[in-house]
């Protein structure tokens, strides 16, 4: 079957009503000059020609405003941009006939994905990397990311010609004072994990511990279990082993990790305090 | 003046709108035969008149040709017939006035469950038992995922598959020619069986090995590790057991982050039934 002429509309309005805010097309070939071998397109599918980026699901502006800080902290991640890739897998299949592949979310081992979404949406042209890290779209801001792998021929989108950070108001910041708000908020030399500038309006990350970034996003959920397990069996006091196992961090890490709540990411800081990453919608 | 859709077209068309591949229904007095009193549908909504299966997709083909493994350890279920079983079951409530509700099939005690999926599907005539771990393979679309809904709604039931998808004609020339088929030959540590006139003569398999592979990290996985977790002495020992790859891997798969229920689906691999619907460009 060959695809229709305006295949990649037709593909980006079935998206937009299975749930995505934003839908973009990667050349699968770009990733051959920035992504390891083992992790490019062409190694999961055979033959891919395109990579389909869906990106939405993100906390809501109501979640933003929330003062309390356990709101982004228990329900700021879902997975239901996961399952709108999943479905944008099984439509290309059935509408097309091409294969198309799901790709995992999270990682193949370590720290590794399968396939990195972040620069899959840069290459997609819906999304570029903010100061902070999180991949950043211009229109609609933090989000998070799907994508399918599929051997279909469909026509590319650029990546964005003008980055959604610095903001303009981050870059008035920079002038005058010398850091950005989620510089700021989260300074790697006073125990942060972000450190970076701003060059002739564009921002360039100059350091940013991902360890720390990890435990501080991550303070519940797998790695929270395996620190309190080992804690607890490496504890000789009945009494503080109870504790331990008891406690609030377990208790909220096994929250974390079962099906019973949304409690994935608990730091929010950088986010919270991007002009880019609320997008450009004003709320009342 | 347009035919009325009937009560059997209104019902699927609300479960394959949703996400279901295939729906069927079964009438209740269908599961007497061979499900013991106690476990009929009728035993867990009083009154239940019908049950209706929705098959959800597996793998999408190209998930099949990723030469990683780990990926369709973690993208191999859809879990989407849930779904559908949940539309229709509210359809049925809130718009014909019957009750609806999900059946359970999780494990309750051992590998059973309050109710079979995979006789459901048969009585709905969405398929029959394979060479492969009985797994229930659809005469089209070969592994599919099965969740049904029991109601007391009263619907014209599908009949039973005429023709078994297992042996397909392949399998069955396969056999009479060596005496094995794809299925039997790719996993005989887990599969045996024989066929006679292109039907299943003997079927059986090893389910608790078949198990520990196609569920290498999951519940059991995170239990089993735990237990050497526990009784591991040397606290540098322990450290590499509760942060190495193993137990990692099997508190992603418990947790509800990843998708990450089988691991092995090598018998399905190899299955010609619903190949063409893997056959892409």
């Amino acid at each position: 079957m060959t695809l229709p002429a305006d295949a990649a509309a037709t593909l980006k309005r079935a998206a937009l009503k299975g749930g995505a805010v934003v839908c973009g097309v990667a050349d699968a070939a770009a990733f051959d000059a920035l992504a390891p071998a083992g992790h490019r397109p062409a190694d999961l599918l055979p033959g891919a020609r395109a990579v389909v980026v869906v990106g939405g699901a993100a906390p809501r502006e109501g979640d933003w405003a929330a003062t309390s800080p356990w709101v982004l902290s228990t329900m700021g991640t879902t997975e239901r941009i996961q399952s709108v890739g999943r479905r944008m897998a099984q439509w290309i299949e059935s509408e097309w006939g091409y294969y198309a592949l799901f790709v995992p979310p999270g990682t193949s081992s370590g720290d590794q994905p399968f396939l990195s979404l972040m620069l899959a949406a840069e290459l997609a042209g819906v999304g570029s990397r903010s100061l902070a890290g999180p991949v950043l779209n211009r229109e609609h801001g933090f989000m998070y990311w799907s994508a399918v792998i599929t051997t279909a021929p469909l026509t590319a989108d650029g990546p964005e010609a003008e980055p959604a950070c610095p903001a303009p108001p981050c870059r008035e910041m920079w002038e005058r004072e010398g850091t950005t708000p989620c510089l700021r908020v989260c300074p790697l030399s006073d125990n942060g994990c972000l450190e970076g500038r701003i060059t002739n309006g564009r921002a360039e990350r100059t350091g940013y511990d991902a360890a720390r970034c990890r435990t501080r996003v991550h303070t519940h959920w797998i790695p929270g279990f395996q620190k309190v397990l080992e804690t607890t069996l490496d504890e000789p006091d009945k009494d503080k082993r109870k504790m331990l196992l008891y406690g609030d961090f377990m208790t909220r890490t096994l929250w974390a990790m079962t099906y019973s709540s949304t409690n994935i990411a608990q730091c929010f800081e950088c986010m919270r305090v991007c002009p880019a990453a609320h997008g450009l919608k004003e709320m009342r | 003046m347009e035919p009325a859709t009937s009560l059997e077209t209104r019902v699927k068309s609300a479960g394959l709108a949703a996400g279901a591949r295939v729906v069927g229904i079964a009438a209740v007095e269908a599961f007497r035969a061979a499900v013991p009193e106690g476990y009929r549908p009728e035993d867990i909504l009083p009154g239940a008149r019908s049950v209706i299966v929705a098959g959800g997709d597996g793998p999408t083909a190209g998930a099949w040709r990723c030469p990683d493994h780990r990926v369709m350890e973690i993208t191999g279920y859809d879990l989407r017939e849930n779904v559908a079983v949940h539309v229709m079951c509210d359809f049925i409530e809130r718009e014909l006035g019957h009750y609806a509700i999900q059946a359970p099939s999780l494990s309750v005690h051992g590998h059973e469950p309050p109710m079979s999926m995979m006789h459901a599907a048969e009585l709905a005539g969405l398929g029959s038992r394979s060479l492969a771990a009985h797994i229930i393979l659809n005469p089209e679309y070969g592994l599919l995922y099965y969740a049904a809904l029991i109601t007391t709604l009263p619907l014209e039931p599908d009949p039973p598959l005429a023709e078994p998808a297992c042996p397909h004609p392949g399998c069955a020339a396969m056999y009479k020619r060596i005496g094995t088929t794809p299925c039997l030959r790719v996993c005989p540590a887990c599969l045996t069986g024989s066929v006679k006139d292109n039907r299943i003569e003997r079927s059986t398999y090893d389910r608790e090995r078949c198990h520990s592979r196609a569920q290498t990290y999951g519940i059991g996985s995170f239990q089993k590790s735990l237990l050497q977790i526990v009784n591991e002495d040397d606290p540098e020992r322990r450290h590499t057991m509760i942060h190495g790859d193993f137990f990692t891997k099997s508190l992603e798969a418990v947790g509800f982050f990843r998708d990450s229920i089988a691991q092995c689906f090598e018998c399905m691999r190899v299955c010609p039934v619903g190949r063409k619907h893997r056959k892409l460009q």
